[in-house]
């Protein structure tokens, strides 16, 4: 019989030692798990971005030893009214459970409870710290914000165990591993992409497999190209394709606040395009100004000067606009030349690198300045005497040497 | 066996020892008195522009106190090539670990900082704990083009030295040397020739004459010399430049990410090379090459506030392409 569910329930880790990654955070939660009526405190927050196995981590423990799961997703019901009638009642009658033998007692399970803390006015926060005190239950609580001022109130009630992205190699690892049981020969390189590409989220790394190898015997790197980063790009080509073809800067503008596109991709996406956009040089050299002080707005921002935001986005929004009377529709060009560009030339520029690491060795000299001074020379000399001595002199390899050979000239 | 043999020319021909360093008498003379009695030597600090010989006297050093033991007790490290302040510590670290404190005259061992100028302020500061508290057992050699950009401290400690620009004529002199050692036949305006490209980088000099070697049946003259000079500059950039002042706009940025992808330049390396290209582009009014060189200078600066490289390398690009449309760009031919 085949088994056409989708792989990251099939691949859902039924005991904790399955799960990848976030070692001291595991061993905190068995930990508390285990110490029963001893535990400090009597709820536990786990926190950390999605898809690291916050809640692969809660099922897997009460798998393994033998909890019964109330689940209350904390995000269908926000006010504190709605927490109260899911949550009040299970934390109280679960308590007779405790007298049957076959279960160890029940968990109480709020699942991305970080949808209730900035709702103070419904006092989403309260009622949570509320449920906590009242429960005769443990409680889990699991949150996607990373935010630790916003934990602050919940710290008093609960032990806060932090989940980090989980590391490449783990995921290249774990998608290695479920290639294997599902016969598919996979290149390192594609396994690399879709690990690297899903930020150390597994959930999106397995779904990304499965969309790029189901059914298939060989995964290429080729399959994996459709892969932009996840979530962040839903809708970047439409939202270009309404900016560029928009009537005003205000229209642009809009469009560019409302949708939720990934701001350097975007801002990549439409310095790529603009030159098809405008085909008289001086509309082009204005719009590209404006793009210009738009990556420069980029830069203030930064992780931290949120606020500057708008003027990035107004700047973008004004740099797709400085004719709307000249717009013909045009092949919008998707995803960015450079992430492309970068991509495919990764492989040449460690060869060169390579090289000049052995020029600047010999030379007494930084790589940089062996790109620039020597490898022009070396490259002359070769031109006319392809074998020459220099070459084993800098114990390069046969193929940097080839790679040397069919370099174009700087 | 030819692996042993410096094949390079700039490293055969590279002096051992201080007294064989062309040009540069009042430096020489100052180093030499350290090393008579190497315990008064300080710490030490080379600036100049590229090829004046700053290496050269460092390692010079290294030779006249280790001997031939020399890559035992010397550490060399390029501040452009480590990644950070932190394994420049790691590699001193280690370095010292291994209680290398000196050998024969000398009661310490030598750290050589190569473009020690290319660190930033904050890794400058760290640099001078680290000099502090590895000063018993070492001594810093710090190397830079501008004494300017190293942080105060770091200079107070250090006794400072001035490579100029090499006498010509001293230049002119040293590359009839090694042609005469080489078995070359090369005339005096030949040798000047090359001098005059090299524009006081001596090891561009060396390089070319050593190139026009390769192109040439044992004598050297002047064509030779302008053909190899010629096809070792970097074209790609003034092509990308000459396009994009011709309005071909697609061409020079698909150049561009040549430039970025296949020889993995940073956007200032572009910048930078553009600005000399510039300088050297005899079709453009010494006006034009003002009025350019602004723009240039525009989109360093916001190379620095920006955040991505390609974005601003691609407005500047669209700039030119739109200098060439205004009556200030007309282009003479």
């Amino acid at each position: 019989m085949t088994d056409d569910r989708l792989w990251v329930e099939k691949y859902r880790p039924k005991y904790v030692s399955e799960i990848i990654g976030n070692e001291e955070a595991k061993t905190t939660f068995v930990n508390w798990l285990e110490k029963g009526k001893k535990r400090k405190k009597k709820a536990v927050l786990l926190y950390g971005p999605a898809g690291v196995g916050k809640t692969a981590l809660m099922n897997a423990a009460s798998n393994q030893f033998g909890f019964t799961i109330i689940e209350m997703n904390a995000s269908d019901a926000r006010t504190e009214k709605a927490i109260n009638k899911v949550g009040k009642p299970a934390t109280s009658y679960a308590a007779l459970d405790q007298f049957s033998a076959e279960t160890k007692g029940n968990i109480l399970f709020l699942d991305e409870v970080d949808g209730v803390f900035g709702q103070q006015d419904r006092g989403g926060i309260g009622a949570i710290v509320k449920i906590v005190k009242e429960s005769l239950v443990p409680v889990v609580m699991a949150a996607n914000d990373t935010d630790l001022k916003k934990l602050r109130p919940l710290k008093k009630v609960c032990l806060l165990i932090r989940f980090q992205p989980i590391r490449i190699p783990l995921i290249i690892t774990m998608l290695r591993r479920i290639c294997l049981k599902e016969n598919i020969e996979a290149e390192f390189e594609a396994l690399e992409r879709i690990a690297c590409n899903s930020q150390g989220d597994v959930r999106s790394a397995i779904n990304d497999l499965q969309s790029a190898a189901a059914g298939k015997k060989v995964l290429r790197v080729h399959d994996t190209l459709f892969l932009k980063s996840r979530n962040k790009d839903v809708g970047i080509y439409e939202v270009l394709k309404g900016v560029f073809s928009a009537e005003s800067v205000r229209e642009a503008a809009a469009l560019i606040n409302q949708s939720r596109v990934d701001y350097d991709e975007f801002l990549l996406s439409v310095s790529d395009n603009l030159p098809f956009r405008y085909s008289d040089p001086i509309e082009l050299a204005i719009a590209y100004d404006i793009v210009s002080r738009a990556d420069v707005f980029r830069g203030r921002v930064g992780t931290e000067n949120w606020r500057l935001l708008k003027y990035f986005f107004n700047l973008l929004a004004e740099s797709v606009t400085v004719s709307p009377k000249s717009f013909k529709p045009f092949e919008i060009i998707f995803p960015p030349i450079r992430i492309m560009t970068l991509f495919w030339t990764k492989p040449k520029r460690a060869k060169l690198e390579s090289i000049c690491a052995k020029i600047a060795l010999k030379c007494h000299i930084s790589r940089a300045t062996a790109k620039n001074d020597m490898l022009p020379f070396i490259k002359t000399i070769m031109e006319k005497e392809k074998s020459t001595p220099i070459l084993t002199w800098l114990k390069l390899e046969s193929d940097e040497v080839e790679y040397l050979t069919n370099m174009k000239k700087l | 066996m030819i692996n042993n043999e410096n094949v390079m020319w700039v490293e055969k021909y590279r002096p051992k020892y201080l007294n064989q360093i062309v040009d540069l008498r009042h430096v020489v003379e100052s180093l030499e008195a350290f090393l008579r009695n190497p315990n008064t030597m300080p710490h030490l600090l080379f600036a100049g522009i590229p090829g004046t010989g700053k290496t050269t006297a460092a390692l010079c050093i290294a030779h006249e106190l280790f001997g031939d033991q020399w890559k035992n007790f010397t550490l060399e490290l390029n501040a452009s090539d480590e990644r950070g302040i932190n394994t420049v510590r790691d590699r001193i670290k280690d370095f010292s670990r291994y209680g290398r404190a000196g050998f024969g005259k000398a009661p310490f061992s030598l750290i050589i900082l190569d473009e020690s100028d290319q660190m930033t302020g904050p890794a400058q500061t760290a640099l001078r704990r680290i000099m502090e508290t590895s000063s018993r057992t070492s001594r810093f050699i710090l190397i830079c083009n501008y004494s300017s950009k190293i942080i105060e401290p770091i200079q107070s400690r250090c006794a400072t030295f001035r490579f100029s620009k090499l006498d010509n004529k001293a230049m002119v002199k040293h590359i009839q040397d090694i042609a005469q050692k080489e078995k070359l036949s090369i005339s005096e305006d030949v040798a000047e020739k090359i001098v005059e490209y090299s524009d006081g980088d001596l090891r561009y000099a060396i390089n070319a004459l050593q190139t026009a070697a390769a192109y040439s049946g044992g004598k050297i003259d002047v064509k030779t010399v302008s053909k190899v000079v010629g096809e070792a500059s970097p074209k790609q950039v003034q092509i990308m430049l000459v396009n994009a002042l011709n309005g071909n706009f697609i061409e020079a940025r698909k150049m561009m990410y040549d430039l970025i992808g296949q020889y993995g330049f940073s956007g200032s390396e572009i910048v930078r090379q553009m600005q000399r290209e510039l300088m050297k582009l005899s079709l453009l009014s010494d006006y034009q090459k003002a009025e350019l060189t602004n723009i240039i200078g525009e989109y360093d600066y916001r190379l620095t506030q920006g955040a991505n490289d390609d974005v601003q390398l691609s407005a500047l690009l669209a700039q030119f392409s739109r200098f060439s449309r205004s009556d200030r760009g007309k282009i003479v031919d």
